[in-house]
């Protein structure tokens, strides 16, 4: 046994937390993706089936799933490392909006490329 | 201005700067952010496909052999990942910590048997132009 600190500025139990439960919806949504459109299918791929598998709602909500979650889960990963090398303080303050910024951004981002298909 | 607690804890090979546990985290930390980087061009790249009009180059211009070979880096990265990220999921719940370098060198045996099938359907498409399926 040894003593170990625990800082709060080690990084909070909401982003651990939550990094373990969208790993656990990673490792169901890159199954899918990966076994799905790279192996199956794979030199498939066209706008079109890309549309066709659009249209069922298990791709839909497996997609818009990984969407979230990996945006989620890179992104405080990329905390978790930062704050290993000095964003501390008003620093960490500063990265923990930027990381927010980024990350709605690039769900939006995301769903904006989704689009054309759902709507096709 | 930060609150500070101690607590007593089996420390198994954590902080211990060597070993297999050492390259497990490296690993798991490099493999993390070139994913993170990938995952932006991936959503731009979607973006440019849905986008972009009905141009279909893009499709083929992934088919292309070199972007294959670099597909099955990128499967490397995250079958690796995924695998290595249920090994420390096992950790979290207790299961596994005495036995953290077997699972290690199970989670690279697992990424090396996911491989080889990703690694057969690609050389098989890139020889013959189709998957093998």
């Amino acid at each position: 046994m040894r003593q170990e600190v625990l800082r709060k500025g080690e990084g909070g139990v909401w982003p651990w937390f939550l990094q373990r439960i969208t790993a656990v919806l990673l490792l169901y949504g890159l199954t899918v993706h990966l076994v799905v459109l790279h192996v199956l299918n794979i030199g498939r791929l066209t706008f079109d089936n890309i549309g066709d598998r659009l249209g069922s709602g298990f791709f839909i909500f497996t997609d818009f799933l990984l969407l979230f979650a990996v945006v989620f889960h890179g992104l405080n990963g990329v905390r978790m490392v930062l704050l290993d090398y000095g964003f501390q303080g008003s620093k960490r303050t500063a990265l923990d909006a930027a990381l927010v910024v980024i990350g709605v951004a690039a769900i939006a981002y995301g769903i904006w490329a989704f689009w054309p298909w759902l709507t096709d | 201005m930060i609150a500070e607690k101690t607590r007593r804890h089996e420390n198994v090979g954590a902080g211990n700067w060597k070993g297999w546990g050492m390259w497990a985290w490296i690993l798991h930390r490099v493999s993390g952010l070139a994913l993170v980087l990938y995952l932006f061009m991936h959503i731009s790249v979607i973006a440019a496909s849905s986008r972009g009009g009905a141009d279909e180059n893009i499709f083929e211009t992934f088919e292309k052999s070199i972007f294959v070979v670099l597909d099955l880096l990128l499967t490397a990265a995250v079958v690796f990942h995924g695998l290595n990220g249920l090994r420390i999921l096992l950790f979290d719940l207790g299961i596994g910590t005495y036995r953290h370098k077997s699972l290690f060198y199970g989670v690279m045996a697992a990424t090396a048997v996911v491989l080889a099938v990703f690694a057969y359907a690609s050389f098989y498409y890139i020889s013959n132009g189709e998957g093998p399926w």
